[in-house]
């Protein structure tokens, strides 16, 4: 700490009596220290505000209060928080995660610092042949596209990541006739044709900005954050720019609000709020995130458009917002074609691991009764393979999933199969995704409308079966598929990093760490990119 | 634990030798700073927060700290118990907390009526439709007339000269949420008024005949926020888009144009709802202290004056109209369409049915849609 800040935190105590410089350590173990606590807000932040930082540091000269960010997702942040969590703050695009969580109360003050309309970026041609050159068109308009195929697009999934839930509020209130949605208004057909659209999901707007750009020559467009499609029309990675399009029914706009849940830290909040209130802050935020400013009398953006934008209104009660999730998930979205390719080597034997991995797997077939469970849990429409492997492959099974009971058969006996993994041999990894593959191609083709992923979590190095040369040629004779089908890497023990970025890579996934924290959350996490 | 035991002593020991330091530093006026803690209506957050207001208070000896909640909850679950004053945003709720705690007496040192805020080309459909009407810069809102719109289901598109507001939205007012703010709870009872026969509700049948009529006015909002500050924030950063039309305290307007922030633009327009409620802010004092911040409040010109600078109305009319002609803007000068709220229990009845109301609509639809959900 600078000898600045020092004496500010003192300062800062001297005036407020409040609990100040000695909090942040009912943590145990992690969160402030002693010396800065006073004046130090540990938040939990969308992985969005990380553009935030800049201005961060600013406040920080200006005011003494130091930010440490946290990244979590919407859904992952809110349960985090109705369980009590030790961060001082949380920071999303909304609030609406955490009501769905219960957690409501724990909010002790909110003030928006940001806006953005979650809205359409429609590649220039298409915009064009489409009619919406000037940015103007209807929910009903695009979802006709969408469901004529004329309109593959990229949208996150509502169910973890708020960008993606805005949009499906949106379409479905536009469906609704314009109104807030209620129980009886929910249009499952319409619904339906415009998510036959969603080409590319993700659990999080940035995953599916850098999907999106890799794929421009095969999507349309792109549901976002206004912020998102403006600084990506920005950043020369389009071959087109995109066009936004404000769909005229009504939007949904995150107001990114920043909530305080630790009453010690009421004054480090409030130092901080009224800074980013500033009108010259807020203009600097705007120019720099292309979000727009929440103070009145900012210069508006020129990037940003000046028409009117409809907001949408949203569901008046959490019930109704989690039967659209809770549809979406189980009748709405694409089905899915899930493929576990599942290390049970003897290094997984070591204390804990066969242990988590089992837990984490049950936890997605039925054990895990969290909100975020519930979200993650497999669900009909979906075919399940898994493919366990040590020295060789040692297992394929398939399970189709009919129900959202967590007590249906099938998921009864793929949490039997799982409790009934052993850990033996050496590590086939490569052998194993070969198959796995064979597999996941299998399922595509048995149904091209399906979202198909492959998941490989593994604690050691290949030693057996296929190399990584052999598998990488044999993925490049491999038929070009309708969709992507992408492999999500799990790292775990021993397991060679370099190599699971490199089967990311080929495929367009992403490698998650499963190392620190736990292997369930990280299952969870990749649910919402399948 | 121990550690953060200890910790936590020696903190203690420090924050009161601070303490000590403070009062100390503070009294060179020769008295005590004395902490007076009040819990009050978000509303006059800003008020309480003004470093001009801090220093009236302490120079009459006075550190007075403030926790904000809606005004339905400090009548009813707030526990007061730690507080000198509670500060709600109108009477019936100052009536409640007075009796349960026998308090001697109730000031209301400034009040504000009901408005709504808006913009030209809004007010125009309106004016148009009939419900708005220009009285000199400022705009009378008809309610009744507003009522039969919204009976009618219309859409801003149905409206005369929509295409300046293109929206196919419910022509509604955006409020807060009907079961716990003040704000929505006048407006609820600006409604009901006028749906009882121009009477105001004076008993629970009379709360139940109107409630289903009042109910789709929140309803159909679908989602409504907690505190005032809120739909007023979104009206003057998000704009038409979202809140078209919006039920405020005029001091809320008011007190933005007298701060010159740049947030009141040309465009924003004032109504006021015929009838209208004024909305007495109500300080219930539970400590003697409590009593003298309500006195001071009630009798200090300083605090007077400030008050006008945030918009609310004192027993000084000039003051005001001073204030917010050279705020620039037009408000009406003064209100005769007023009616007064129903007694606490008569507005809780209200509420009460009305939330029922809501709810029996919503158990209706999910009913519906858990066949759907079966089915599909």
């Amino acid at each position: 700490m600078t000898r600045g800040g020092r004496r500010l935190c003192v300062l800062f105590v001297a005036a407020l009596v409040a609990a100040g410089c000695t909090t942040g350590s009912d943590s145990g173990g992690s969160g402030g220290t002693y010396a800065d606590g006073a004046s130090t807000l540990n938040i939990l932040a969308g992985s969005e505000l990380k553009d935030m930082v800049p201005i961060l540091d600013d406040a920080r000269a200006a005011t003494g209060v130091k930010v440490n960010l946290t990244y979590v997702g919407s859904l992952d942040g809110a349960e985090r928080i109705a369980e009590g969590t030790t961060a001082d703050a949380g920071w999303f695009g909304s609030d609406r995660y955490i009501g769905l969580a219960g957690a409501s109360t724990k909010v002790l003050a909110r003030e928006k610092i940001a806006l953005s309309p979650v809205v359409l970026g429609v590649r220039a041609d298409v915009a064009k042949q489409l009619g919406w050159s000037s940015g103007k068109a209807s929910w009903k308009d695009i979802v006709a596209a969408a469901g004529s195929g004329k309109l593959p697009f990229a949208m996150t999934n509502p169910t973890v990541s708020n960008s993606g839930f805005s949009a499906l509020v949106s379409v479905a209130s536009a469906l609704a006739g314009g109104d807030a949605l209620s129980a009886s208004t929910i249009d499952a057909d319409g619904l339906k044709q415009f998510l036959s659209g969603q080409q590319l999901t993700a659990g999080s707007s940035g995953f599916l900005v850098d999907a999106f750009v890799a794929a421009q020559d095969r999507l349309a467009a792109m549901v976002n954050y206004e912020s998102v499609l403006v600084s990506l029309n920005d950043s020369g990675r389009l071959k087109q720019p995109l066009v936004l399009v404000y769909p005229t029914e009504g939007i949904v706009t995150a107001d990114y609000p920043l909530m305080l849940l630790n009453a010690d830290k009421r004054d480090a909040y409030t130092k901080l709020t009224q800074y980013l209130a500033r009108a010259d802050v807020q203009a600097k935020l705007q120019q720099l995130t292309a979000r727009r400013a929440v103070t009145a009398g900012v210069k508006p953006d020129p990037r940003l458009s000046s028409s009117l934008l409809v907001e949408a209104s949203f569901p008046a009660n959490i019930e109704v917002t989690r039967l659209l999730l809770d549809q979406y998930q189980t009748n709405l979205r694409r089905p899915a074609n899930t493929v576990y390719v599942l290390d049970t080597s003897g290094s997984m034997g070591a204390p804990g691991r066969l242990d988590a991995l089992q837990t984490a797997m049950k936890g997605l077939a039925g054990a895990d009764n969290s909100l975020s469970g519930v979200f993650t849990r497999f669900s009909p429409r979906e075919n399940v393979t898994v493919v366990s492997f040590s020295s060789d492959v040692n297992d394929v099974k398939h399970w189709k999933i009919t129900s959202t009971d967590p007590n249906s058969p099938e998921l009864l006996d793929l949490r039997g199969y799982i409790d009934g993994l052993t850990a033996a041999g050496n590590t086939a990894m490569y052998s194993a995704l070969d198959r796995g593959y064979d597999e996941a191609l299998a399922a595509a083709g048995a149904d091209p409308t399906a979202v198909t992923s492959i998941v490989l979590m593994t604690d050691g190095e290949n030693n057996s079966g296929l190399s990584s040369s052999d598998f990488v040629d044999r993925m490049k004779n491999r038929p070009t598929t309708e969709q992507d089908i992408r492999i999500f890497t799990i790292r775990f023990g021993e397991a060679d990093p370099g190599a699971l970025q490199q089967i990311a890579d080929i495929t367009g996934g992403k490698v998650f760490d499963g190392r620190s924290g736990s292997l369930g959350a990280v299952f969870k996490e990749i649910r919402g990119y399948q | 634990m121990r550690r953060t035991l200890t910790l936590g002593l020696a903190g203690l020991l420090l924050l009161l030798v601070i303490g000590v330091v403070v009062v100390s530093n503070r009294s060179s006026g020769g008295g005590k700073v004395v902490v007076v803690r009040g819990v009050i209506g978000s509303e006059k957050k800003p008020f309480f927060d003004d470093p001009r207001v801090k220093a009236a208070f302490r120079k009459a000896g006075f550190d007075v700290q403030v926790d904000t909640a809606g005004s339905r909850q400090i009548a009813t679950s707030v526990d007061l118990s730690k507080y000198d004053f509670a500060f709600p945003a109108g009477t019936p709720q100052a009536q409640k907390i007075k009796s349960d705690h026998k308090a001697k007496t109730v000031y209301v040192p400034f009040s504000t009526p009901m408005a709504i805020a808006s913009f030209e080309p809004i007010v125009k459909i309106l004016a148009t439709a009939g419900v708005a009407k220009d009285e000199g810069g400022w705009y009378s809102f008809d309610m009744a007339k507003f009522l039969a719109l919204v009976a009618a289901d219309t859409r801003w598109s149905d409206l005369a000269g929509s295409a300046d507001y293109p929206s196919n939205k419910q022509v509604l007012i955006t409020s807060t949420d009907v079961t716990t703010s003040n704000s929505a709870g006048m407006y609820a009872s600006i409604a009901s008024y006028v749906l009882n026969g121009n009477n105001v509700v004076a008993s629970s049948a009379q709360a139940q005949a109107v409630a289903p009529v009042v109910a789709p006015l929140f309803g159909r909002q679908g989602y409504t926020e907690q505190s005032s500050e809120a739909p007023f924030d979104d009206y003057l950063s998000i704009g038409a888009g979202k809140t078209p039309i919006v039920m405020i305290y005029e001091s809320q307007f008011v007190a933005r144009a007298v701060a010159k922030d740049g947030s009141i633009v040309p465009g924003m327009v004032l109504m006021y709802p015929t009838p209208t409620i004024v909305s007495k802010h109500s300080l219930v004092p539970l400590t003697d202290n409590g009593d003298k911040v309500g006195q001071l409040l009630m009798t200090d010109p300083t605090l007077q004056n400030l008050a006008v600078q945030f918009g609310f109305r004192t027993a000084d009319p000039a003051a005001f109209a001073k204030v917010v002609k050279d705020a620039g803007i037009a408000t009406a000068p003064s209100l005769i369409d007023v009616v007064e709220p129903p007694t606490n229990d008569n507005l809780e009845a209200l509420i009460d049915a009305i939330s029922e109301s809501m709810k029996s609509t919503s158990v209706n639809t999910s009913t519906s849609v858990n066949s759907t959900t079966v089915n599909t």
